[in-house]
């Protein structure tokens, strides 16, 4: 029986990932900002709504698969983009696209990965049924930001999804205290840690060493590529991302000319305003509770934006996702699919591609059953109608029924 | 003192029966599913609610009994269906049983037991006074299933309850961590966890071997009985998912006695169950087994209430662990309530003994709860007796 076999829901891997990564990358992974407030809230936020059972609807057809900008998925999730996935594992983020294009379901590369998107797009692409996604910091140097843009178009990324929430990096300051940076700096700290964690060292960072060297973000353009070890005040002026504007939008859609999307849309007036700027695709998202720490809960944001956005664009929600159950409370709030990040980076901590694809099924079992309890046969049948009136989830639901 | 003197609500059953089972089994019984926020949640929503002292009404008459479909119970309240109860104890549901039909409340067999329905009819049917129920589990190959039927009937079963909220089966993450599960299969955890409780071994275990082989599902098709040990192969033949209301059109003709159906949580179901011809109607959430984003029964009991009116009798399932429960659980408009953990730890701490224990206990404190509250009878008990601005008293608006 492997570690994998043990491993029933999230929250088991996601002790297993905490026994397997030194701390400072397992932290910087799991955890929020500031009190993490946030973090603990976006689970809250769920855990309040409350499903009713639906008696004697014949659900032995029932199915999860759904389209996604007019192609198909087998669920209704996709890979949330993550800095850190190469770290837990040995090139990480190519265990995690082999695991989405495995399942059917797309995979968003960072601009912080540490594998290459051509790579990526060689090994997990479309040539193996994969959907890749490329998420975009725009750095101060524009230029740096077009010719990245230039790049994933070339390997045939088939959406842009340009991060608007992080303008500013979080206090994150449980990182400041365990050492682990990214860019990292080796501390002392964060040395003891690794060296606490000898399978690790063994299976992610000596494989590193002795191919590479030092893991580096693979998609920053060359002269920034250090090694993540570099800590270049140089470089984080190049790479400041505070001047971002919606002038860059226009810029993006230009340049563009596949699926775009923006995270970390949060108000219905930006919402609109995406719109306007011909944005595919709008991401709820309050970065896992990553950022700013009194942020309001995704799924508590999202029926402002579903309502504002009414099928003119695409609506997903991001933060918090860690039941099959989630998913279904987020369609029946407006949004077209989830993004998960630490689900599936927990899980590939674990067992790399084996392990994401754990956490997938795990997720994907859970709504299952959450449609069949429910009575929906098809995604399109997960309404509000689902949900429990007098509770004070139903506070969403009366407004969904105030707008319809 | 016996272990069963010990214990002086249900809580301390449950702490006895944990001592006793294995945890493989004391787990099955006693918990959720997922994160379990249905199970607390049951709890914290009879817990909110909050009754208010009625003073000097002369209470020194009063009487929890009742009418249940038009047949005297001593109590508003039903043994409801579990699987496990054979695993508790030596044919626990016999123990069950017994005790029902000396407390003149009513026992609802489960489909999943593992005694025979004939065996139950001899030893607790109305020869002895029992009230027998039976809960059914709708298989795919439908044949079974109406077989199944002929045979409740043959046996003189009052009511058929069909389980409609279960199309799937749950995602019990601790009992695939314990290494118990139903069908089960011998896994080393789980054996290791039986050695270390060597008086269940003997007493409920050995009593299986030394009689009948390994505990079988007795109310199952035969070529589906074997022993609980199996289940491969025919778990196709026994999936739900299936199950319709054309089902329940079928069940109304070929069943002519009481016919409820468990599970139902939603007003709009409530309402098209009464076109069908339902007698009865259980709010459940499974005992917060099942869904774990379902909202608490007593929560939703008021809407099912509000669109069944007086056409079907409504009870209560999933959370009750005190007499209080029962008096909320009325005064919002059910009829009665099922107690499934509660009977069943008793159940497991001392058979039919237990069992009584437990109902006993309840029934003490329904008894006090009404005494506080002035309710001489159970038709007494309403939401007057709720405390008033809370949102628990929706109900109470509504019918001013």
């Amino acid at each position: 029986m492997s570690k994998l076999d043990r491993c029933y829901n999230i929250a088991d891997l996601r002790a297993a990932a905490q026994r397997r990564l030194p701390r400072g990358v397992f932290e910087f992974v799991d955890r929020g900002s500031e009190d993490e407030v946030a973090l603990r809230n976006n689970r809250a936020a769920f855990e309040r709504i409350k499903l009713k059972h639906r008696a004697l609807v014949d659900v032995s057809g029932r199915s999860m698969a759904t389209t996604l900008f007019g192609k198909p998925v087998s669920m209704p999730m996709a890979i949330a983009p993550t800095g850190a996935a190469g770290l837990c594992w040995h090139e990480g983020e190519l265990e995690l696209a082999k695991a989405a294009a495995q399942a059917k379901i797309p995979f968003t590369l960072a601009t912080g990965a540490m594998t290459s998107m051509e790579k990526i797009a060689e090994q997990a692409g479309p040539a193996v049924g994969g959907r890749l996604w490329f998420q975009l910091y725009v750095w101060k140097q524009r230029e740096l930001s077009y010719q990245l843009i230039e790049r994933a178009k070339a390997a045939g990324f088939e959406a842009l999804i340009v991060t608007t929430d992080t303008i500013v990096p979080p206090n994150r300051e449980y990182n400041d205290r365990n050492g682990f940076l990214l860019p990292f700096y080796p501390t002392m700290r964060f040395t003891l840690d690794v060296m606490r964690h000898p399978t690790w060292v063994a299976n992610v960072l000596l494989k590193y060493l002795t191919t590479i060297g030092m893991p580096r973000n693979e998609n920053f353009p060359e002269p920034y590529r250090h090694r993540v070890t570099s800590n270049d005040p140089a470089r984080a002026q190049v790479m400041r991302q505070d001047s971002l504007s919606w002038d860059d939008i226009r810029t993006f859609r230009k340049m563009w000319p596949g699926i775009l999307m923006l995270k970390g849309v949060n108000r219905p007036d930006d919402a609109v305003k995406a719109l306007d700027y011909g944005v595919d695709g709008l991401i709820v998202s309050n970065h896992g509770g990553r950022n700013m720490d009194s942020a309001v809960a995704t799924i508590d944001a999202l029926p402002d934006i579903a309502e504002a956005v009414n099928d003119r664009a695409t609506v997903i929600l991001d933060s918090g996702v860690r039941r099959g159950s989630d998913i279904a409370k987020a369609l029946a709030l407006g949004a077209k699919a989830v993004l998960t990040g630490r689900v599936t980076l927990f899980g590939t901590a674990v067992a790399g591609q084996a392990g994401a694809a754990k956490a997938i099924s795990i997720i994907r079992n859970e709504l299952d059953k959450t449609m069949a309890y429910t009575g929906c046969r098809a995604v399109d049948e997960i309404t509000p109608d689902i949900f429990f009136g007098a509770s004070e989830g139903n506070r969403l639901r009366d407004r969904v029924a105030m707008v319809a | 003192m016996s272990a069963l003197d010990r214990c002086f609500n249900i809580a301390d059953l449950r702490a006895a029966a944990q001592r006793r089972l294995p945890r493989g089994v004391f787990e099955f019984v006693d918990r959720g599913t997922e994160d379990e926020m249905g199970l607390r949640n049951n709890r914290t929503a009879f817990e909110r609610i909050k009754l208010m002292h009625r003073a000097l009404v002369d209470v020194s008459d009063r009487s929890t009994a009742t009418m249940l479909f038009g047949k005297p119970a001593t109590l508003p309240m039903v043994i409801a269906p579990t699987g496990a109860a054979g695993l508790c104890w030596h044919e626990g549901e016999l123990e069950l049983a017994k005790a029902a039909a000396q407390a003149k409340i009513p026992l609802a067999l489960s489909t999943a037991s593992m005694t025979a329905m004939e065996k139950i009819v001899a030893a607790g049917g109305p020869a002895v006074g029992g009230r027998l129920w039976f809960q059914l589990y709708v298989w795919k190959q439908r044949e079974l299933s109406h077989k199944l039927i002929e045979r409740v009937k043959n046996n003189g079963f009052e009511a058929l309850i069909v389980t409609v909220d279960s199309p799937v089966g749950p995602n019990r993450e601790y009992n695939q961590r314990n290494g118990f599960g139903l069908p089960f299969s011998p896994t080393p955890r789980f054996a290791m966890d039986i050695l270390r409780h060597p008086a269940w071994a003997r007493s409920v275990l050995l009593k299986y071997f030394t009689s009948i082989g390994f505990p079988r599902h007795e109310n199952y098709p035969p070529e589906y009985q074997k022993s609980i040990l199996s289940g491969v192969g025919s778990r196709d033949a026994l999936r739900a998912d299936s199950l319709d209301w054309d089902d329940i059109a079928r069940f109304r003709d070929m069943w002519p006695g009481i016919l409820m159906l468990k599970g139902v949580n939603r007003a709009d179901d409530a309402t098209k169950a009464i076109q069908y011809g339902l007698d009865g109607l259980v709010v459940s959430n499974h005992g917060g087994r099942n869904m774990d984003s379902a909202p608490a029964t007593i929560d939703l009991l008021p809407e099912v209430v509000e669109a069944v009116g007086d056409r079907a009798t409504v009870i209560l399932d999933s959370g009750v662990r005190r007499g209080s429960d029962i008096a909320k659980a009325l005064a919002l408009g059910a009829k009665a309530v099922l107690t499934g953990r509660a009977t069943l730890y008793g159940t497991a701490v001392g058979g039919t003994a237990g069992a009584l224990k437990a109902i006993g206990l309840i029934r003490n404190e329904l008894d006090k709860t009404m005494a506080y509250t002035g309710c001489r009878t159970v038709d007494e008990i309403s939401t007057d007796i709720f405390f008033g601005s809370r949102h628990t008293n929706r109900w109470r608006e509504a019918a001013d």
